[in-house]
């Protein structure tokens, strides 16, 4: 009977803890709702290959979930691998200035909806036009000084690494 | 804020739509303080930000590598954005706190172009190839913007012995490529992209594509039989790069011996041990040379 107590316990004690570490970790949850399709009817001059379509989508929605998280967490470690060149940068940098000024921002309700335009004969770059729609929640400190929901159209350059494709470039633009 | 009502009651969020109304309660309560954000502004060319009210406020503002905040600015008087906080190209948003905010969204424009991204594949390409060769050009300003109106990029394709050819590619959404055959001599290809003085290049080396016709001569000697091909070109006469590999083969009656020898300076030569009379023949991809017939010892 000691034995079934103490197994109770340590069961109960794990589920409490999951509950308590769920709450502490940096929100991930915008990963869950973060929707990513990619058209790939327009590109050219080469088709894209149906196992390169799912390794785009899925190596870009992992970078907006990162860029959501370091935003969010205001660490630029999320980043890591994922964004190369200038989009890099960039985002280092929006990070970096966060820091210095105690912002943050919180992506929310993603949807992405990608075209791919440009597709190197080589595979060695492609050009995507991302017309994405999401809330953001912009604090200072622990107000809230902005909230919108943002349609923001991006046109994004994509290189493949050595396991994945990263972001070279990710510039919105007020039209494409 | 209609849009954060409609978007509560269309969630349902009981607690979002509170939170909605208790802002807009906030809002309303405070000061109004109208931005007037620029039009069109462009990547490294400082603006200002007009503001109306009065007194103090805390300013903000949020671009693709930018995260700033200014305590105490003056309500009434324009807000100076540097040429360093707006390098960047796209979607900016200025907002102003006093008890509640005001925002403006603004765009900037990349500025001209200052370098291009300029690749050409492949590295080395066989003569006389259809669409073999791929250039892709990418403008960008000084901040690594990529320009995204319409330019055109001038590709010069120049080889030692043939005229230099220029093909002009009008840019869309940035990038401006085109594809085209490689030449008829083997050697150097160069080629450049320029546009508004700007210019980048790349060389391709264009190779002997494979052997064209292969001719043998052979001769008996105390070891054996030698052979060797005369020099071994592609059909447009380049000579085919050292180390392409030629099969001779040498038959005596049911007796077949090959040998495996590489083109150094244009020729391959093999020694091929036999006392009989041999039929010698020999290959290099899919050609056939002649064949040589030589008496016994």
């Amino acid at each position: 009977m000691k034995a079934i107590a103490k197994l109770h316990f340590v069961l109960l004690s794990t589920i409490t803890l999951s509950f308590f570490l769920a709450g502490a970790m940096p929100s991930i949850a915008a990963d869950s709702r973060l929707d990513v399709s990619l058209d790939s009817t327009k590109s050219a001059p080469r088709q894209v290959e149906s196992l390169t379509q799912k390794s785009i989508v899925r190596d870009y929605k992992l970078a907006w979930a990162s860029l959501a998280q370091a935003l969010e967490s205001n660490s630029p470690a999320p980043l890591n691998g994922l964004f190369e060149g200038s989009a890099s940068e960039w985002l280092n940098q929006r990070v970096g200035g966060q820091q210095r000024s105690g912002l943050s921002s919180r992506y929310s309700n993603q949807n992405h909806k990608l075209q791919a335009v440009f597709y190197a004969q080589e595979g060695d770059v492609i050009e995507l036009h991302d017309t994405a729609e999401y809330d953001i929640e912009i604090l200072d400190g622990r107000n809230t000084i902005h909230t919108e929901h943002v349609l923001e159209r991006y046109v994004v350059l994509m290189t493949p690494g050595v396991d994945r494709w990263v972001i070279r470039q990710l510039q919105s633009v007020p039209q494409f | 804020m209609s849009w954060s009502i409609n978007t509560a009651l269309r969630n349902r969020n009981l607690g979002a739509l509170v939170a909605v109304l208790l802002g807009a309660l906030c809002y309303s309560s405070g000061q109004d303080v109208a931005l007037r954000a620029p039009a069109t502004a462009t990547a490294g060319n400082p603006i200002a930000i007009g503001t109306s009210g009065s007194g103090s406020a805390t300013f903000y503002l949020i671009g693709p590598s930018v995260s700033l905040k200014r305590d105490d600015i003056q309500l009434g008087q324009d807000i100076s954005l540097s040429d360093k906080e707006i390098q960047s190209s796209g979607r900016y948003l200025a907002i102003v706190c006093t008890n509640s905010c005001s925002n403006a969204a603004f765009f900037v424009a990349p500025a001209k172009p200052s370098t291009l991204t300029f690749l050409a594949h492949p590295s080395r390409v066989p003569v006389e190839r259809g669409d073999a060769i791929s250039a892709v050009a990418m403008p960008f300003d000084e901040f690594h913007n990529l320009v995204l109106t319409s330019t055109t990029v001038d590709f010069q394709l120049a080889a030692k012995g043939s005229a230099p050819v220029s093909h002009k590619v009008q840019t869309d959404g940035g990038v401006a490529w085109f594809r085209t055959n490689s030449g008829k001599a083997a050697g150097v290809l160069q080629m450049t992209a320029s546009l508004d003085g700007v210019s980048a290049r790349r060389v391709v080396q264009q190779v002997a594509s494979d052997p064209c016709n292969l001719r043998i001569k052979g001769a008996r000697n105390p070891k054996g039989i030698s052979v060797e091909t005369e020099p071994v070109r592609d059909c447009a006469g380049n000579p085919v790069p050292d180390g392409t590999i030629v099969t001779f083969t040498a038959r005596n009656g049911n007796q077949i011996s090959t040998v495996d020898a590489p083109v150094k300076q244009d020729i391959a030569r093999a020694q091929i041990s036999t006392s009989g009379p041999v039929v010698v023949s020999a290959a290099s991809g899919v050609v056939m040379g002649n064949e040589l017939r030589i008496g016994g010892q």
